[in-house]
């Protein structure tokens, strides 16, 4: 990013850094989901390969933190914020199971969906490298999900009714809580990740808009529950009857 | 959980498929109410604004079973897959996007093996000269379905101009959407028993092959693209396409009209926008071998006066689905003739499937003949007044 596109941003740099402190949190969250993972598997493969995801979304984080360097913000994060601490939760829930299955639906479908689909809508209005940044990641992102999608097909095949139950339940908790992170206000009070009020009503600025996160990530997500076979009438009921 | 939804899905689709109908809703308020089904009694119905920031995302899927009665025994079943085309953007500007939508409703239909899917709505009015904008087909045929709606529409002029005690054979029928594939079917059926037939349309070349056609069977034809330019005024007429504005229509109708409505959405009013004029919602058609929906979106899907009344284009599928005649019914633009649309009607009627009781926006126009359904019950089917002119089925 040149000084000119520095010049541009620094109106709009206190809503870049909120966008900035959710992406990074949610990547060093989706790190330390993987290292957990990483505990429970047991074929040494697996257990690379766990990793290596661990540091590629370190990675990820450490590309939004500098591009917050690059406008001039500090780029928070808080891993333990209430939205995010109840997804972790859920996710070591899956963990103390040794459910390996329920991790990928968990992070693969549910919390990739979400970053890929809102990643997508940022990289295509953030301005040079920032754009460039949130889109390069969210392509890396969806190859996970390609990935996970091919072993999660070969689970659903063995008990489809199992398969979409575990699903059922998991989103129950998951997407629930996504669903009032990705409400158009903030109802029950800060998420404790943006560093000042909400930054939501001020996405207009940045030409994006909660709502639009919103819609994009559902929609990423019913696409992916229709690449696992789920059938789209029972899908589109569950994301119906989420919080708004 | 969608429970409801969940058992009657089951969780892989091992039934056969016979049928899709593939169609979207007319107005924020019908989308509302299908939401509300799907969220259930237990929760509060999303407000308006949250349905108008959703819906535009959901990508087409299927909504719900559907499973259909002959008068023979015979059944089949079904889904209806919604392309959720957002009720405020059925305008030109959003064409590729709607066209896009319907190739994934098509793409659905496929997938889960339907034999034989009909386009409602506008859903067949976008690829009418385009099937092969549709995904690579496997097994599944595509019906517009417009034979067997041409079918209920002259069925339904001849049955209003009965209880108007009109004769048919000296009015003259005015046609606006002329050149539509429902517009023209309407011209080839009706024109050899009129006095004298107008048509309007937007596509002037087509027009006039229209009606050159016409004449070569000795009809007395006249054409314009703008209404205000014909010359006489019509006691017969049939609006094949939605009117932008029907009050430009009024002043080419003699007085006490009749007029079908035959457009997707339905927009005519007869009190307020014609008064004096008799219309009428055409195309519909009832089954009266029943019709069951799972979950039970029984008149949420279809809100008409009338139980088991469906719009003759997603009609035409079932009533294919139930002869276990799978072919490519109707297709492309300006094909339908009177022969298909008998053939089709023939199709329909072994059935059990006929012309729906007459209504308009404000109810009915004559009494229900008893319709000895399997599984519904007219009790329980009476839409508000002011719902019954936006039924996706």
């Amino acid at each position: 990013m040149n000084s000119i596109e520095c010049t541009s941003l620094s109106t709009t740099a206190p809503i870049w850094q909120d966008i900035l402190a959710q992406a990074m949190t949610g990547e060093l969250l989706a790190a330390m989901n993987y290292t957990s993972l990483s505990e429970i598997c047991t074929d040494p493969a697996e257990i690379a390969d766990a990793l290596e995801h661990a540091q590629g979304e370190r990675g990820h984080a450490a590309a939004f933190a500098a591009q917050g360097r690059k406008i001039g913000v500090q780029v928070a994060n808080n891993v333990d914020a209430k939205h995010w601490k109840r997804l972790r939760e859920a996710f070591l829930r899956c963990i103390a199971e040794h459910d390996f299955i329920g991790c990928l639906i968990v992070q693969e479908i549910m919390l990739e969906s979400f970053a890929v689909a809102s990643y997508s809508r940022v990289g295509k209005v953030a301005p040079g490298s920032l754009g460039d940044t949130f889109a390069g990641i969210a392509a890396e992102e969806e190859e996970h999900i390609g990935h996970a999608i091919s072993i999660l097909r070969s689970e659903r095949a063995l008990d489809a009714q199992r398969f979409d139950d575990k699903v059922y339940h998991l989103h129950l908790v998951v997407m629930t809580t996504l669903a009032q992170m990705l409400a158009k206000e903030c109802k029950d009070g800060h998420c404790e990740v943006c560093h000042a009020s909400c930054v939501k009503p001020s996405l207009f600025e940045v030409s994006l808009s909660a709502a639009e996160l919103r819609g994009a990530s559902l929609q990423q997500y019913l696409k992916t529950l229709d690449m696992l076979g789920i059938p789209g009438e029972i899908t589109l009921a569950w994301v119906s009857q989420l919080p708004v | 959980m969608g429970q409801s939804v969940a058992s009657v899905a089951g969780r892989e689709r091992t039934i056969d498929v016979d049928f899709a109908l593939i169609g979207h809703q007319e107005s924020w308020r019908a989308a509302a109410d299908v939401l509300a089904v799907l969220r259930g009694p237990e929760r509060t119905p999303l407000p308006d604004d949250e349905i108008k920031d959703i819906l535009p995302w959901i990508p087409p899927r299927a909504v719900c079973h559907v499973e259909v009665g002959s008068i023979t025994g015979a059944k089949a079943r079904g889904f209806y897959i919604d392309s959720f085309i957002p009720p405020d953007r059925l305008q030109a500007a959003y064409v590729h996007e709607n066209i896009a939508r319907v190739r994934g409703a098509a793409a659905c239909a496929i997938q889960a093996g339907a034999k034989i899917a009909s386009l409602g709505g506008f859903s067949s009015i976008l690829i009418e000269g385009n099937f092969d904008q549709l995904p690579e087909r496997h097994d599944t045929v595509f019906t517009t379905g417009n034979s067997l709606t041409v079918g209920f529409i002259v069925q339904g002029i001849e049955r209003m101009c009965a209880l108007e005690r009109r004769n048919i054979r000296r009015s003259t029928l005015l046609i606006v959407g002329a050149t539509g594939d429902v517009g023209s079917g309407c011209a080839r059926c009706l024109a050899p028993i009129v006095r004298r037939v107008l048509l309007n349309a937007r596509n002037g070349e087509r027009l006039r092959r229209l009606a050159t056609e016409l004449q070569a069977d000795g009809v007395q034809v006249e054409i314009a693209t703008d209404l205000q330019q014909l010359s006489a005024e019509a006691d017969i007429v049939i609006c094949a396409a939605s009117l932008a504005c029907p009050s430009l229509l009024l002043r080419r109708v003699a007085p006490a009209a009749i007029v079908c409505d035959a457009g997707y959405p339905k927009n005519l009013s007869p009190t307020v926008q014609m008064p004096g004029v008799k219309v009428f919602f055409g195309g519909l058609g009832q089954i009266t071998g029943g019709m069951r929906f799972a979950p039970d979106f029984r008149g949420i899907l279809n809100r008409h006066p009338f139980p088991d009344v469906v719009h003759g284009c997603l009609l035409e599928g079932m009533a294919l689905a139930l002869e276990r005649r799978f072919e490519p019914f109707s297709q492309g633009r300006g094909a339908i003739t009177k022969a298909r649309v008998e053939q089709m009607e023939a199709i329909a009627a072994r059935h059990g499937i006929y012309l729906a009781p007459l209504y308009n926006a404000d109810g009915p126009l004559e009494h229900a003949v008893p319709c000895q359904t399997q599984w519904s019950s007219a009790a329980v089917h009476r839409p508000r007044p002011d719902r019954i002119a936006e039924s996706v089925f």
